[in-house]
């Protein structure tokens, strides 16, 4: 988007609200520009905006991206509060409704993802702000019949420019839309922040020490039903029959019967509906269900890596006009699926009645939610409505939308609320991972000089299992036998239409060393396994891929892997600034403890540049991580404190997967279940962490995310330098 | 038959299974929402609440086994406006990111704290790391205790070093 060039009143649109104030809505640029051809018309009510100022003085600021840790709630609340020049705390955030308009311009859909949510609004709110600011200064000053530039602001009252008169907000909005606005409303200059770039506390923080923040699990109807299902253990089993009437005896089950996605068991309390669970006798019908087993994932992954060797998607130079074999070096990595694993367990509640329903869901995507529901109905997207919590994490797993066909597939069948829980068994077991993916990496050495870099990506891409409901997402008029078309057309259509699926390329494909010869490829293959975006998604797999075999070629360099990285990053000067200051941090290069050893990785994800350097050691057989040093270049900061927190949230989160992350299948069937067998670091093997920000003009890029994908490579180059053995697969084992 | 118990200082009569866990008569028969299910098998710490006084995983506490006790959620863990010193200190440091443990990791804290006003830094991890924490807030939850810590010892002891440090250029 570019955002500087942007005509701010082209997108921004000032009306009187139901409440006699101000209303501020935005309409992004991009939201319509699929280019499609179609109009944007969704034929739907649209009661809110982005920014909402009343007579009363309330500043109402309607949240568009989900809160679900990362701290959008916080952060754009806070962009809006600065040219406002009212403190963040004195806005009241609101979760948006599905609309349009509401939409994230960088994907064409309302989701919540990809570590853009400050780089998506940035622009946008800010003059959202300031155009409200400067219509309210303008109503002023026709009132004292002063300049308007003479006037100034402060926490919610425009100050008369010779005296103590001040005007609250509340008292000018009636005549604040009277006012005009400029082609272009100036932004303040950083010197001027008062809000933005400092450490300020989370405005959901009260709320979520006093157990009072509403989550969707605790969403809570009068004459709400219980409802849990039983899936098949191996995806896209189907219940043939089950033991209807046993389950319809016991106390408090209302109903049983068989969906789309399989048995569901409503009863008036949750804990009955759990014990009617557990006597439930299934016969499945597993004629399309998947038998994977063990390492039937890999073993295919070669075959597919022999049998095709993929699309190109970046060739420099020529890599096959280079000798064969001499000098070529070869690595192979694996990475297993893995599960999300959020706190939250899925959960979802739907109420269906007068030809409407209405859901409350901690969801990631609202709109593709709403699609999800109208499946499993008879309604029309506009006749269902969506109501978002927060989320209890997200991670990528709640993009998808399952756990909300579910409870919509319930609640056509019942005249009362219906809350759906998932148990932390099904919520491993049936989710959708982050796929298991194969590297063979291939890299020409002479002497100590890096000529050739051939990188080939073995697995499946998450387009395919996401455009189900993504495409009809975009169309929400379009009716609804067009679905299963619109999803197809949506595949064909990548790259053209829509955007290109990068899920398994990225961080591969934009390789930042200065190498004369470099190619990047796809074989795509895909076992069946149900896979979605997972926090860092292809960054997370293509990082320890690029980042250790960096590290081996180093070794056989014989060089430094500081210096070696150093050596092919003269172009690139934000790399080689964090790489710098991480080593510099981390005293790379400087004697250790007896018995611990360092290993650095750099990678840039999401926009964001970080190089970190871990710091690990091999106790009584078990792999110990002590100190991660991370500095991180994301650009203009909002706010310090949580992009501490979001990178170190990023690299517990990429330990986790280090150390302990793997989901395994049998016949079909993901062998783990709960947090005894697929483990969460816990505060005892948490590390300590140094995190230094670099101060940048830059816009600001996304923090969510790029944590995780250096720590893993970070670790694995540690423990190569403390043992010799060079970790190839994970997780690590000591 | 109902089951008697007191939860917050109000006794409450449950009409209930016996093998209820109390978590969900907590959440649904009295709407304490703080309460959370994480793992429904006492892996995760996220239900934790106390029970006479001692933390309890009200997931896999059946309701029969808590007749006539008193549980204290974190509902109650503070009475009237003004707030438990731990979760100010938890809004201070800005510990929750999505928040859903962090009911369970300040009844554990609270307990700790209650038992023991000045514990190490070995002491704190060492009873909060059965509550598990997806988001990575751990390195806060240390500060935000070790805050409340320093409070209650006398001045001039040195506070422990902060978990995440923040380095200057």
């Amino acid at each position: 988007m570019a955002g500087s060039e942007m005509n701010r009143r082209d997108f921004l649109k000032v009306s009187t609200a139901a409440s006699g104030g101000l209303l501020l809505s935005l309409s992004l640029p991009g939201c319509a520009s699929l280019d499609t051809g179609y109009q944007e018309d969704t034929g739907e009510w649209r009661p809110d905006a982005w920014l909402e100022l009343t007579r009363d003085d309330r500043i109402v600021f309607t949240l568009a991206r989900v809160e679900m840790g990362q701290g959008t709630y916080t952060g754009l609340t806070t962009l809006v509060a600065e040219e406002l020049d009212v403190p963040p705390e004195r806005i009241d955030v609101v979760f948006a409704p599905v609309d349009a308009a509401y939409r994230n311009p960088l994907f064409g859909l309302q989701l919540t993802g990809g570590s853009t949510s400050v780089a998506s609004s940035w622009e946008p709110l800010r003059a959202a702000g300031a155009s409200a600011r400067l219509l309210l200064v303008k109503a002023a000053a026709r009132v004292w019949q002063v300049e308007a530039g003479r006037c100034s602001t402060r926490d919610g009252v425009v100050v008369h420019p010779d005296g103590p008169d001040v005007l609250r907000y509340g008292q000018l909005v009636h005549l604040a839309e009277q006012e005009s606005l400029p082609a272009e409303v100036p932004l303040k200059p950083r010197s001027e922040w008062r809000y933005l770039g400092r450490d300020r506390g989370r405005l959901d923080a009260h709320a979520k020490v006093t157990g009072q923040a509403q989550y969707g699990i605790d969403v809570d109807l009068p004459g709400m039903l219980y409802a849990v299902m039983v899936r098949s253990p191996r995806y896209g089993g189907n219940p043939a029959s089950f033991n209807r009437e046993t389950l319809l005896g016991m106390p408090g089950v209302v109903d049983a019967f068989i969906t789309e996605r399989g048995i569901a068991i409503v009863a008036d309390r949750y804990w009955r509906a759990r014990k009617a669970q557990q006597a439930i006798e299934v016969t499945w019908d597993n004629r399309e269900a998947i038998a994977v087993s063990g390492d039937d994932v890999f073993a295919g992954y070669r075959q597919a890596a022999t049998d095709d060797p993929g699309e190109t998607e970046r060739h420099d130079g020529d890599v096959e006009a280079l000798p064969e074999y001499e000098g070529w070096l070869t690595a192979e990595y694996e990475q297993p699926y893995l599960a999300h694993a959020t706190m939250e367990p899925m959960n979802a509640t739907a109420w269906y009645r007068d030809g409407h329903m209405e859901i409350w869901a901690p969801t990631q995507a609202p709109d593709l939610g709403r699609i999800a529901a109208a499946r499993q109905s008879d309604l029309s997207p506009g006749e269902i409505t969506v109501h978002t919590t927060f989320l209890g994490g997200g991670f990528g797993r709640r993009l998808t939308q399952d756990y909300i066909e579910e409870v919509a597939a319930i609640a056509v069948r019942l005249d009362t609320p219906v809350k759906l829980i998932w148990s932390r068994e099904e919520d491993m077991r049936h989710g959708f991972l982050r796929p298991a993916m194969l590297h063979r990496m291939t890299a020409r050495l002479e002497g100590e000089v890096l000529t050739g870099w051939d990188h080939q990506i073995v697995g499946p891409q998450i387009l395919d299992w996401y455009v189900r409901n993504a495409a009809p997402a975009q169309y929400p008029w379009a009716p609804k036998f067009l679905y299963d078309t619109l999803g197809k057309v949506g595949l064909a259509a990548e790259g053209i239409a829509t955007p290109k699926d990068i899920s398994a390329i990225e961080g591969a494909v934009d390789y930042p060393y200065q190498v004369p010869n470099v190619r990047v490829r796809h074989t795509h293959t895909d076992p069946g396994v149900p896979i979605t975006w997972w926090r860092s998604v292809g960054y997370s797999h293509n990082g320890f891929a690029v980042e250790t075999f960096m590290d081996e070629l180093a070794h056989h360099a014989g060089a430094d892997p500081y210096q070696f990285r150093l050596g092919l990053l003269a172009h690139e000067p934000r790399h080689r600034q964090v790489l710098e200051r991480a080593a510099r941090h981390a005293g790379w290069g400087e004697p250790q403890a007896e018995g611990r050893a360092r290993g650095m990785a750099l990678f840039k994800s999401f926009g964001t540049y970080v190089a970190q350097v871990v710091e690990a050691s091999v106790e009584y057989g078990e792999i110990r991580v002590h100190r991660v040093v991370c500095s991180v270049d994301c650009g203009q900061v909002v706010n310090p404190r949580i992009v501490e927190d979001q990178i170190a949230g990023g690299i517990l989160f990429g330990l986790t997967a280090a150390l302990y992350g793997e989901i395994t299948l049998q016949q079909g069937e993901i062998q783990q279940s709960n947090f005894h067998d697929y483990r969460l670091l816990p505060m005892h093997q948490a590390p300590m962490i140094k995190i230094d920000i670099v101060d940048s003009d830059e816009p600001p890029t996304g923090v969510g995310e790029p944590g995780v994908p250096p720590v893993i490579p970070a670790l694995g180059n540690a423990l190569f330098a403390l043992t010799g053995n060079r970790q190839r697969r994970l997780p690590f084992r000591a | 038959m109902a089951i008697r118990l007191t939860v917050n200082g109000q006794s409450v009569s449950i009409d209930a299974e016996p093998d209820t866990p109390l978590l969900w008569v907590l959440r649904d028969e009295l709407k304490l929402k703080g309460t959370k299910f994480g793992c429904g098998a006492g892996l995760c710490g996220a239900c934790t609440v106390h029970v006479n006084g001692a933390p309890a995983r009200s997931c896999s506490t059946a309701l029969e086994l808590v007749a006539g006790a008193e549980i204290t959620t974190i509902e109650g863990l503070s009475s009237g406006a003004e707030l438990h010193p731990l979760q100010k200190a938890w809004i201070a440091e800005g510990v929750p990111q999505c928040g859903y443990c962090q009911s369970g990791q300040i009844m554990a804290a609270a307990h700790l704290l209650a038992s023991n006003p000045s514990p190490s830094r070995e002491e704190v991890v060492a009873t909060m790391t059965g509550n598990l924490c997806r988001c990575g807030t751990y390195p806060r939850i240390i500060a935000a205790v070790e805050s409340v810590v320093g409070q209650y010892q006398a001045a001039g002891q040195s506070p422990a070093v902060t978990p995440v440090a923040r380095e200057g250029a």
